[in-house]
């Protein structure tokens, strides 16, 4: 399976933008050339790994809130994405030119990598059928400590396989990269809703607001 | 080193330690100290399968990843041990292993090169002393990391350095790098054999290979892992038989020193000695390509190349200004504009009476480096600048320049050896600038030997027979050319020319310029340094190569004129007012209405009754979710242009620019997420306030430093994790601690204004807009 960049999403851009109601169509054609531009520079790079829920695979799994999603999971599958230092140096160029040009990319940006994330579960789901797969999970969310990015970095050899680094904070550098863990399981899974599973939780601007997403 | 035989080096080494029971999690590096006698099995083995040089176990041995487990000095020397223990008795040498540091250097990361020199540094000069015979900086996608480690290596130790990069498919490693700019930039800097490594089996290596000896003549290296791994498991999927069979092609380009990477074991080794046992040594072309390069781009020589100018204070008081505020922003920019232009190398000259121009140099360069991918030239004087230059590109730059004079080429010409940088030249000597063209021949022929006698290849010199002004020299033009065209044709060397010179003095000085130029390039001129923002000349260079031939069926001329309007009117901008042009983001209007406006009101007035009012127009719009960010951000950007004209003006009257007051704005130590501080930046200088912008992952001591020497009462911390929200409650907390009256705004995506009050913060600042309306109560 390879990383696939397929779409950025307009109307999330949008809304990763603070943009509420209808959007100025001026706006939208900005976005729309902005995503064009990242889409041809973004290099998408992928690494995962599929293991038996063993004993021996314990170590990967942490925080109680995983383990309630990966209860009845017979295997667990890590992954790594990210758009790549190509896409990293696009947005920085673009703050030396326009910063306005160079929010919306860092928003595209967002979208994209969410993209490369969803694709890679859809093949997943694929390969993986007739089992199903639960949500992903990142560092961070939830009860998973941001500790646990140093063991997902050692058990997928990311930086030599992907060319992404952790700082000693425990954050990403190109910025634009995930890592998730989620189970193959053999009944069907229902999607964890709420913002508590979700990786914006902390930093969505509905919140802030006192409204979710879903409300929109 | 040999170059008539196969060198054999070993293959794996950490899997080889998890099979002989490294415990999960455990840094291999630590094993040389608590089981070095496993350590040495491993090599012990490889060594009986015919390895020649084994690798130390030393990937990760540097203090970063040791951390406090263990010293590097004492790892390093036990495993230099261990490897010593394997080879007793035998021809095998021992490399000191030396892998990637594991942080991102700037400018994507924060780790400086100063930094990593230094932690490399720490680790060859162990190396060294514990008994290795060689270095070999491995498994790199970052060439600034290696520049880092080639100095580190040559600078502090008497080995022979090889390095292995680690590519993908693409031909470029995860940082972009080319393979043709590994080879310039590596084998400038006097390395002893290059290749690479990991990454990729040997058949999907070939094509790199092939592309790198075009670039260097240098011994190369090949030690790919045993195939591509399995994405599922991750493990590798050749035979040592495999293997060995595709190495045995790879080598027919070339290669000499071969070896194995993840995946192979001692038995993947033995098939290859025994596969290459009967195979002669190939031979090889010589390289055919040169240039200079960045990491990511290369400007190959025997082409048309354009230096871009602009980045020089000579005559400009604005950019003088710049330098002395030390305001990147306004660099940056010129750097941008010139790539976005056309320019294909960026003239760096900081030069200014009262600068550090050493320090000021790094700080440009690595500026630059960090919004451009453009190779450089280092333009100075002083070889303590040039040198300092040289040193931060990442990349193999020119140095411009030396002349005639003995002592000059003397200094400078070593420092450009050292580097591998190439040279340009300048048809002068202590008795000035000789008025024929047979003279200005002769100085070139005094700079080539120089060159050759400091063992710089004439590829890498490019002459400069110097541009005289017409409306004072008229005669000279001819001589100029003359001696341009006989350096390219009878030397057959490269040559820059500065030529806007040419028509100084003169009115409509383009058509001059345009004509000189054009003549120039017939005449054999390489590299003209121009400004690339003028469009006639960038016109001409265009139209030149579609002549010459260079630009292939006319393609790049077609792409640049075809739909082009002739006489595009200028959008109608009488209609247009300042606030409007503003609020709509346009730039262009917006600094012609600002040049309009300022022939009948001052500097100051423009800002106070035309500028600041419409910003706080849009201010509200925003508030009242009118417009949103984006074009708040875009009419801050139009703003900006106006007040640049302000200052501009007020930079040529020699007064100082308007400042409402100063501002700190930092990203807290930990937190690399810089964006947000970036728009923050963008709208407090358009609200006229002097940002001092700090940086990212920057410690609570440096913002209390900067706050106290600058004497600034409003500071701004931004952090976007949870995480690092502890920083900056320790930053205010300092902040508060060492006495300095200040007031202290935060911001970020995980802060709340519960959070800011808890952590002792005084305003909490909700977006871009909000830390203005902060700035105008706390400074007015």
């Amino acid at each position: 399976m390879d990383a696939r960049l397929t779409k950025i999403d307009s109307s999330e851009v949008m809304r990763y933008l603070g943009v509420r109601g209808a959007p100025d169509p001026e706006l939208l054609a900005r976005v729309e050339a902005r995503s064009a531009e990242l889409m041809a520079a973004a290099k998408p790079r992928l690494v995962w790994r599929r293991l038996p829920m063993t004993q021996e695979n314990d170590y990967l799994i942490a925080g109680q809130d995983l383990r309630n999603l990966l209860r009845g999971c017979r295997e667990i599958v890590l992954f790594a994405a990210t758009l790549g230092s190509e896409a990293e140096l696009l947005i920085r160029r673009a703050q030396a030119r326009d910063m306005a040009e160079a929010l919306i990319l860092d928003a595209c940006a967002g979208s994209a990598i969410e993209n490369v994330c969803d694709n890679f579960c859809a093949d997943l789901a694929a390969l993986a059928a007739p089992d199903y797969l639960t949500d992903r999970y990142s560092p961070g969310y939830g009860d998973l400590p941001l500790e646990h990015q140093k063991v997902l970095f050692s058990a997928l050899n990311i930086t030599r396989r992907i060319g992404v680094t952790l700082t000693e904070s425990g954050l990403m550098l190109p910025q634009k990269s995930v890592t998730a863990i989620l189970g193959i399981s053999p009944t069907p899974r229902g999607r964890r809703s709420g913002c508590t599973h979700c990786p914006m939780n902390e930093t969505c601007a509905y919140r802030k607001e006192g409204t979710t997403c879903e409300d929109q | 080193m040999k170059t008539n035989e196969f060198i054999f080096l070993d293959g794996g080494m950490g899997t080889m330690l998890q099979a002989a029971g490294l415990p999960v999690g455990m840094m291999p590096e630590l094993w040389n100290l608590t089981a070095p006698e496993k350590v040495t099995a491993v090599h012990r083995q490889y060594v009986e399968a015919g390895s020649q040089i084994v690798y130390t176990n030393t990937f990760g041995a540097n203090r970063l990843k040791l951390g406090e487990k263990a010293g590097v000095d004492e790892v390093v020397s036990a495993a230099v041990r261990a490897a010593k223990a394997a080879t007793a008795g035998t021809n095998a040498r021992v490399a000191l292993d030396v892998g990637p540091l594991g942080q991102l250097l700037e400018p994507l990361g924060t780790l400086t090169f100063e930094e990593a020199y230094d932690i490399f540094r720490e680790i060859v000069a162990a190396g060294e002393k514990a008994g290795a015979d060689l270095v070999v900086i491995e498994t790199e996608s970052d060439l600034y990391e290696v520049k880092a480690a080639v100095l580190a290596a040559k600078e502090h130790t008497d080995l022979p350095v090889w390095v292995t990069m680690t590519f993908e498919a693409t031909g470029r490693t995860f940082l972009g790098v080319s393979v043709g700019a590994m080879a310039l930039t590596l084998d400038g800097l006097g390395v002893d054999a290059l290749g690479f490594n990991c990454s990729l089996g040997p058949k999907q290596l070939m094509p790199m290979v092939e592309e790198l000896r075009r670039w260097t003549d240098l011994p190369l290296i090949l030690k790919p892992n045993a195939g591509l791994p399995d994405p599922e498991t991750g493990a590798y999927t050749i035979t040592p038989g495999e293997f060995a069979e595709e190495m045995r092609e790879a080598v027919s380009l070339g290669v000499t020193v071969v070896g194995g990477c993840c995946g192979t074991t001692p038995d993947f080794i033995r098939a290859l000695v025994g596969a290459l046992q009967n195979v002669p040594v190939p031979g090889r072309p010589s390289a055919d390509r040169r240039g200079v390069c960045s990491a990511r781009r290369i400007s190959e020589f025997g082409k048309v190349q354009v230096i871009g100018e602009r980045i020089n204070p000579t005559g400009k008081k604005r950019f003088q200004q710049a330098l002395r505020e030390g305001d990147m922003d306004y660099i940056l920019e010129r750097a941008v504009e010139q790539q976005d232009a056309g320019a294909q190398i960026l003239d760096i000259n900081v030069g200014l009476p009262g600068i550090n121009e050493p320090e000021m140099m790094v700080r440009v360069v690595k500026a630059v480096q960090s919004v451009s991918d453009l190779p450089l030239q280092i333009d100075a004087s002083d070889p303590a600048a040039i040198e300092a230059g040289l040193r931060a590109v990442n990349g193999r730059a020119i140095v411009n320049s030396v002349n005639g004079k003995p002592e000059v080429l003397d200094k400078i010409l070593p420092l450009c050896k050292k580097y591998g940088a190439a040279v340009v030249g300048l048809t002068m000597d202590a008795d000035g600038i000789p008025e024929t063209w047979q003279k200005r021949v002769e100085l070139a022929k005094r700079i080539e030997d120089a060159c050759l006698r400091h063992g710089i290849p004439r590829s890498d010199l490019l002459i400069d027979c110097l541009t005289l002004t017409i409306s004072a020299q008229q005669e000279q033009a001819n001589e100029t050319l003359t001696a341009v065209e006989y350096v390219s044709r009878e030397m057959g060397l490269g040559s820059v020319l500065g030529v806007s010179n040419i028509s100084f003095g003169m009115p409509e000085r383009e058509h001059i310029t345009v004509s000189f130029l054009t003549q120039a390039l017939r005449a054999g001129l390489t590299h003209p340094i121009v400004n690339p923002n003028l469009s006639a000349i960038m016109d001409a260079i265009c139209a030149f190569r579609a002549l010459s031939g260079e630009d292939e069926r006319g393609e790049a001329y077609i792409a640049r004129f075809a739909g082009r309007k002739k006489d595009e009117p200028v959008r109608d901008s009488h209609e247009l007012t300042l606030a409007e042009a503003i609020g709509r983001g346009l730039k262009t209007e917006t600094r012609e209405l600002t040049r309009k406006a300022l022939e009948t009101m001052s500097e100051l007035d423009v800002v106070d009754q035309l500028l600041i009012p419409a910003l706080d127009r849009i201010g509200e719009q925003y508030e009242r979710q009118e417009i949103f960010l984006p074009q708040l951000i875009s009419a801050a950007g139009a703003v900006c242009e106006g007040f640049e004209l302000v200052r501009a003006g007020l930079a040529g009257k020699g007064e100082h620019s308007v400042s409402k007051g100063k501002i700190i704005l930092a990203t807290v130590q930990g937190d690399i997420h810089d964006i947000g501080k970036n728009i923050v930046k963008v709208v407090l200088e358009n609200y006229g306030y002097t940002v001092l912008d700090l940086g990212r992952d920057v410690p609570p001591e440096r913002v209390v430093e900067a706050a106290i020497r600058e004497d600034v009462y409003l500071i701004g911390l931004s952090a976007l994790m949870t995480t690092t929200v502890g920083a900056m409650e320790q930053t205010i907390k300092a902040l508060r601690e060492s006495g300095h009256d200040c007031k202290v705004m935060v911001g970020g995506a995980v802060l709340t204004p519960e959070y800011a009050e808890k952590i002792g913060a005084d305003y909490y600042a909700r977006d871009a807009k909000c830390s203005a309306d902060i700035a105008k109560i706390v400074l007015g």
